[in-house]
């Protein structure tokens, strides 16, 4: 349809043409001489504004759009028209795209984003600053090659991206740096840092004055406990006297307790590398768990079954606390009648796992997350008439967290609660003669 | 710069494999700078476990080494890299050298540094040879960065600091002789003080070398044993780095 308009535009304009050179040839005396010199005007000035029309296109900013009438100017008002839209997009789309780039570059963390090779695509001023990065030189480098810790590289290698990451900044240790990586898109990655070196601080101060605290009301503590053993040994001490004096002694004992568990929470926070690995005989441990649940007056009958053979690698005082930590609150909070039972037993993945269950009256489940909080009690009486200090398991879930192993708690109320430590393979020395399954009646 | 070089390869298990042997020497020189740290730390808080514990760090660096100068043998005998490729590869075999050195200078400040602890700790907490001690780990730190980066100039500006690390290195033997000539009951921790300090002084000319690699691998000119006003001009002339 359009083609046949366009036919009929050309046919008719050229007739239109050769007529008029006819008619003019005619007049003058030759008709041929007349179309010629019409048809040669004609594509002369198509020609002419052809020539325009391409000069300005190439040069469009400095030179007004040529001046014709017709077609030709039609086509150029269409071709500026077209031409203005296009930047006036462009425009718009440049000010979006400035003014993201912007608002990300004001944040007050570092972003940097990277593609799938970890390859630095484009980071912010601040991620500059944080990391060191060179602009323009740096795009291209890979994330690794320039923040080379060990332990970033193994956050990289182990792909965990849903916590993030803390490093001491390299050349000022009082700079620390907390990363995260997010995913997104195909194979890209953003990384943010933030600057956490305040928050650092504040924590150092805390967990300093915790440990002074404690230091502090050692020394004084120490002097009355003396004393009132004296006194209580004294055999002429009024008779009326001697019951308080007890009970301060106790007290006193007590707080000597707490005082004790905080010094050593506080040494646990200190320690910035995991626990040594000298070889522990867990056997040989639960034998003198064993013992000091004996020890007391009254307690629930307690069973030891040891299902394998497999040391632990780890550190001794601290894995011993935190298993006395466990056994101790089992025994406390299951009545006489009850029992205990400590199992150690082989993991598949070539870890282990210790475990105390008690049927006691467990804890409800509202208070299973908040459990290994320092002094949280699950109702406030119990925990301090069997005389806990009430930082038992902080205790064991920080020597836990020092060994790479793991705390599950499993309670019913009423029923009992099971406490579980899980090692990692690489804290376990496995048994010589595999799993030796009747080694439980060694001491059953 | 040259990093985009590395891939007009046709061959793109050729690309990986180098960006990979370089991205373990600089994983290499991570854990070099590390230990270095762990080291210099041990010292300065009296941290004698600490000390210890920078052996088992070298052990890896060790392990890193052998690893690394393997891979290098493979990539020369199976796909005979030429020009920069070459120097790539030459200049990975003399780094790895360099920084296993740093780590046993590391080893031997972490040793001497537990036997420290024990001692009794002199009045300015050995503020000098921490002060070196961030001077050195920083001319590691850069000298690797220019190494991520191809950077020449960083390279020779970082080759240009090891003068201010000499200087220290006097300076602290000056101080270490006076102490011992007013105090010989001293003289066996001034010795080995002087020993860190002599330590710290082989690091930081590690360092330097390192920074040399990185010159010739970049403008491929060896710049060994050559005045630091000579090398400038040399890469003045050789301002472009293509070839």
């Amino acid at each position: 349809m359009n083609h046949t308009r366009a036919l009929w535009y050309v046919a008719s304009r050229i007739a239109a043409t050769a007529l008029g050179g006819a008619i003019i040839g005619w007049l003058l005396g030759n008709v041929w001489i007349g179309v010629a010199g019409a048809v040669s005007l004609v594509l002369g000035w198509h020609l002419f504004n052809l020539y325009w029309l391409d000069h300005w296109l190439q040069d469009r900013s400095n030179i007004d759009p040529p001046d014709t009438s017709g077609l030709w100017d039609d086509v150029v008002s269409r071709v500026v028209r077209l031409h203005r839209r296009k930047r006036y997009h462009k425009q718009r789309l440049l000010e979006v795209f400035r003014e993201l780039r912007r608002s990300t570059a004001a944040m007050p963390d570092g972003v940097v984003v990277l593609n799938a090779n970890w390859e630095i695509v484009w980071f912010n001023r601040k991620a500059g600053q944080l990391l060191g990065l060179k602009r323009r030189i740096d795009q291209g480098i890979r994330m690794s090659n320039l923040l080379r810790g060990p332990s970033f590289a193994r956050y990289l290698a182990e792909e965990r991206f849903d916590e993030p990451l803390l490093l001491e900044h390299g050349s000022d240790p009082a700079v620390f740096l907390l990363f995260q990586v997010v995913p997104y898109g195909v194979g890209q990655r953003l990384m943010l840092v933030r600057d956490v070196s305040r928050q650092m601080a504040l924590e150092t101060m805390r967990k300093d004055f915790v440990a002074n605290a404690s230091h502090e009301l050692r020394s004084p503590l120490t002097v009355v406990t003396g004393y009132l053993e004296t006194l209580l040994q004294d055999d002429d001490l009024d008779p009326g006297l001697r019951a308080p004096l007890n009970e301060m002694h106790r007290q006193a004992q007590r707080m000597n307790g707490i005082v004790n568990d905080l010094l050593d929470l506080s040494r646990l926070d200190a320690a910035t590398q995991e626990a040594s690995g000298e070889d522990i005989d867990v056997p040989a441990l639960c034998a003198v768990l064993r013992k000091d649940v004996q020890a007391r007056a009254s307690h629930p009958e307690l069973k030891v079954e040891l299902r394998t053979d497999a040391h632990l690698l780890g550190d001794y005082a601290e894995v011993l606390s935190a298993f006395s930590n466990l056994v101790d609150n089992a025994v406390k909070y299951t009545p006489a009648s009850g029992s205990v039972r400590v199992v150690w037993e082989a993991d598949a993945d070539g870890g282990a796992r210790f475990t105390v269950e008690d049927t006691g009256r467990g804890i409800p489940p509202e208070h299973l997350p908040r459990l290994t909080e320092r002094f949280y009690r699950v109702d406030s009486g119990r925990a301090r008439d069997a005389g806990g200090t009430g930082l038992g398991l902080a205790i064991v879930k920080h020597v836990l967290q020092h060994h790479g192993a793991a705390l599950q708690v499993h309670s019913e109320p009423g029923k009992g609660s099971r406490f579980t430590c899980v090692f990692p393979p690489r804290r376990v020395r496995p048994a010589r003669g595999g799993d030796t399954i009747g080694a439980a009646s060694r001491f059953g | 710069m040259e990093t985009a070089d590395l891939s007009h390869h046709i061959s793109r298990r050729f690309n990986e494999d180098l960006e990979q042997v370089r991205g373990k020497v600089l994983a290499m020189g991570g854990l070099v700078e590390v230990l270095l740290a762990k080291s210099i730390s041990a010292l300065v808080d009296g941290d004698s476990s600490l000390g210890k514990s920078v052996s088992v760090d070298d052990l890896a660096v060790n392990a890193m080494e052998v690893a690394i100068d393997e891979e290098c043998s493979r990539i020369l005998a199976t796909r005979a890299p030429a020009a920069g490729d070459l120097r790539l590869i030459v200049a990975i075999i003399k780094t790895i050298t360099d920084l296993e050195r740093i780590g046993d200078e590391g080893e031997k400040i972490g040793n001497i540094a537990s036997r420290l602890a024990v001692m009794e700790r002199p009045e300015n907490k050995y503020r000098e040879i921490k002060h070196m001690g961030r001077l050195v780990s920083e001319m590691v730190h850069d000298a690797l960065d220019a190494f991520a980066r191809m950077d020449s100039q960083a390279a020779l500006q970082v080759a240009r600091r090891d003068k201010m690390v000499d200087e220290e290195y006097e300076s602290i033997q000056r101080q270490s002789i006076t102490f011992m000539m007013e105090d010989p009951r001293g003289i066996r921790r001034a010795l080995d003080v002087m020993w860190i300090v002599r330590a710290l002084e082989r690091v930081g000319d590690h360092a330097k070398n390192i920074c040399e690699y990185v010159i010739y691998m970049v403008h491929g000119k060896d710049v060994r044993h050559t005045r630091l006003e000579d090398i400038e001009q040399t890469l003045g002339e050789a301002k472009d780095p293509r070839n």
